[in-house]
């Protein structure tokens, strides 16, 4: 009984939905993903297309909802606190990861028998959870310049015409698939192994007690068991 | 001198059907219907000037090929107005088609090549120019074994079109070899074979010609469609202008959209009715054939509409999958459309390192389930570490304060501070122990380190 406490902090409501449409999205748009590159059983290529268009758009709006929400929504800087401050700055470098990236691959790697210290998120974690963004942006142009409507435009028919044809551009956006498809294996993975109790704050703000951290200190400063006072 | 309507109906072609194709060919080159008696009276000048005036020469180079594209165009069992229109033209040289055959023909190509007129300038002088010609290529070009590969009447097939497309007032490259290579250039072209537009501008690059370029139209498919040649030359002989080209110097109009787009079994795709296997009763229904590796979707062209044989039918209508022909690309001699689309009946190509071609899926679905693997046998390792109920125990100090404790990264006064500050149900001296917070001073990292240097 190692683990930080959970407490809603850490996640604030707005960023529970986000992630909840970021689950939804990513799980559908996979599905009639492998489905329109073929069709596995019959019927559903109308759905699939339609819902693959729809939820693409709504992955990219939700995302750029994040980040923007990540200048205005406060949260903590750190598990184990209800400390709060601006996200976005949860998402910079902070002094509570500094040199401890190796700890989180050596203690991943078994050659750490101790937890590292950290941050909300990992030095592994937030680098992995900065690229999707930008992997959500390269899906979302692949998109487009495979999407009959929009590949006629300048950029995107620009970016076909460079690749050799749409035969690659599909390749590439189904190789791309698969990055988001490993991410998601590693995230849930790693979300999960060590207990279910940051699985149930995500999804149902549902909190837990735990060691509590201070951001000042940078170090664990006592034990909270939510207790009701 | 034989009326036009007499000569068309020595062709066993009435009015009504010349009045269509011209239509046809309005519809072809992207015209509104409003050209169509002009397209007509344009034919019928031109025709009716076969017997009297100069017929607009044409050579038709034959180079590595199946011979298809010619076979296409002159395989029509009924005469029709596409082989009067193509009396518009004298075609000089033809290795197929021509009469003559020998030297006597190649000699038919250098006059042809070489021939002169002589006009009048603006300032009374006269000057002589080539009378020009229209080049017609099928066939690929061969660069390999020194240009060896492909060797016609002793002439290298390279030095061959250097010559040919000199005087050239456009070249049409009909079929998909001659644009970018074609079948011949499938992977691993050992005869180096390329279309004509790649091996023209890379010999123009390499000051290899002392002359600009003609207009080069590229007009793909397997083989290129007669209607779609006939528009051309009509465009080019009766209207006197090229049509206009896309990037790849493709006719616009005609590779504008997909096949998809036009498909008469598009229904069945939206419906999520697809052949799965030859043979099946999805395939006598005519389902969609995206299933067995349609690329439809992603070729350009309006095979659909023109369809072939004289209108009859075309590949998807016949049930069998588009392969893709359209989708030649002059700019990427070097993968060429053969490459791109095969194997035909897949979804995807195959992609691959040198010989060793592989579907992308198999790839993908190896590292997904590699790293799948991973992660199970990293949570056995995880569980017999003991950390799935909760994570190892955290580190008391963190490896850097360990390395330099002169300036740590964690606060432990301010730590142990904070800690006193906690309510009582926070505090406990077992997890102060624990996380060595309540005494830092015996815990700061310089003594730690060398307690730990100490054993």
């Amino acid at each position: 009984m190692a683990h930080l406490a959970h407490y809603k902090q850490a996640h604030p409501l707005p960023f529970v939905v986000t992630h909840w449409i970021n689950l939804i999205s990513m799980i559908v748009l996979v599905f009639t993903g492998f489905y329109i590159h073929y069709p596995f059983f019959p019927g559903f290529m109308g759905i699939a297309r339609g819902a693959h268009i729809f939820l693409g758009c709504i992955l990219v709006i939700n995302m750029i909802v994040r980040v923007v929400l990540a200048f205005f929504v406060k949260s903590a800087p750190t598990g184990g606190t209800r400390e709060t401050v601006t996200d976005y700055k949860t998402w910079l470098p902070q002094r509570d990861n500094r040199h401890q990236g190796i700890q989180w691959i050596k203690y991943y790697l078994f050659f750490k028998k101790t937890h590292p210290l950290s941050a909300k998120l990992g030095v592994p974690q937030k680098i992995s959870y900065l690229c999707i963004p930008i992997l959500i942006l390269i899906m979302a142009f692949t998109g487009c310049c495979l999407w009959s409507v929009t590949n006629t435009i300048g950029p995107f028919a620009a970016f076909v015409s460079w690749c050799g044809g749409l035969m690659v551009v599909r390749i590439i956006h189904y190789y791309l698939m698969w990055v988001f498809i490993c991410f998601i294996l590693l995230h849930v993975y790693l979300a999960n192994i060590e207990g279910l109790e940051p699985t149930k704050l995500m999804f149902l703000r549902k909190e837990h007690g735990g060691l509590v951290y201070s951001p000042e200190a940078h170090d664990l400063i006592g034990r909270d068991d939510l207790k009701k006072e | 001198m034989p009326s036009f309507d007499s000569l068309m109906e020595s062709h066993g072609v009435s009015r009504r059907g010349f009045m269509k194709f011209c239509a046809g060919v309005a519809a072809t080159l992207g015209l509104s219907q409003a050209m169509v008696p002009k397209i007509a009276d344009a034919a019928e000048q031109l025709v009716i000037g076969t017997t009297s005036g100069v017929l607009a020469p044409a050579l038709w180079l034959e180079f590595a090929s199946c011979t298809g594209c010619t076979e296409s165009f002159a395989s029509a069992t009924t005469p029709d107005v596409a082989t009067v229109i193509l009396e518009l033209i004298s075609l000089n040289y033809s290795e197929t088609l021509s009469a003559g055959a020998g030297w006597s023909l190649e000699e038919a190509m250098d006059q042809t090549i070489n021939a002169t007129k002589t006009v009048r300038n603006a300032d009374g002088s006269t000057s002589t120019e080539p009378v020009g010609y229209i080049l017609i290529i099928e066939g690929a070009l061969m660069e390999g074994w020194n240009d060896n590969a492909l060797v016609i009447g002793g002439e290298k097939s390279t030095d061959l079109i250097k010559k040919a497309a000199k005087n050239a007032v456009a070249i049409i490259c009909a079929g998909d070899c001659a644009v970018d290579g074609g079948w011949q250039a499938a992977s691993p072209n050992p005869a180096g074979a390329t279309g004509v537009e790649p091996y023209l501008k890379k010999a123009k690059a390499a000051g290899q010609l002392d002359y600009d370029i003609p207009p080069i139209i590229n007009v793909p498919c397997c083989p290129a469609n007669p209607e779609h040649i006939i528009a051309m030359l009509v465009d080019y002989l009766l209207l006197n202008k090229l049509p206009q080209l896309n990037e790849y110097n493709m006719p616009s109009e005609i590779f504008g959209q997909t096949i998809h787009d036009n498909c008469p079994r598009r229904g069945h795709f939206e419906n999520g009715e697809f052949v799965y296997e030859f043979g099946s009763e999805e395939e006598s229904k005519g389902y969609c054939l995206y299933a067995m590796g349609c690329k439809g979707p992603q070729t350009y062209s309006n095979c659909p509409l023109v369809r072939w044989n004289r209108k009859v039918s075309w590949c998807i209508e016949a049930g069998a999958p588009c392969i893709g022909c359209a989708q030649a690309n002059p700019n990427m001699a070097d993968h060429g459309w053969v490459d791109l689309n095969s194997p035909f009946l897949n979804r995807f190509k195959h992609i691959g390192i040198g010989n060793f071609m592989f579907d992308p899926t198999y790839l993908a679905y190896g590292v997904g389930g590699l790293v799948a693997l991973a992660l199970i046998v990293h949570g056995f390792g995880m569980r017999a570490a003991g950390r799935t109920t909760g994570g190892a125990d955290f580190e008391t100090f963190r490896h850097y304060d360990l390395k330099h404790p002169d300036h740590p990264i964690t606060d432990k006064p301010l730590a142990a501070e904070e800690a006193s500050h906690l309510s009582a149900d926070m505090q406990d001296e077992a997890i102060d122990e624990e996380l060595k917070i309540a005494q830092p001073q015996l815990y700061d990292p310089k003594a730690a380190k060398k307690k730990g240097a100490a054993k």
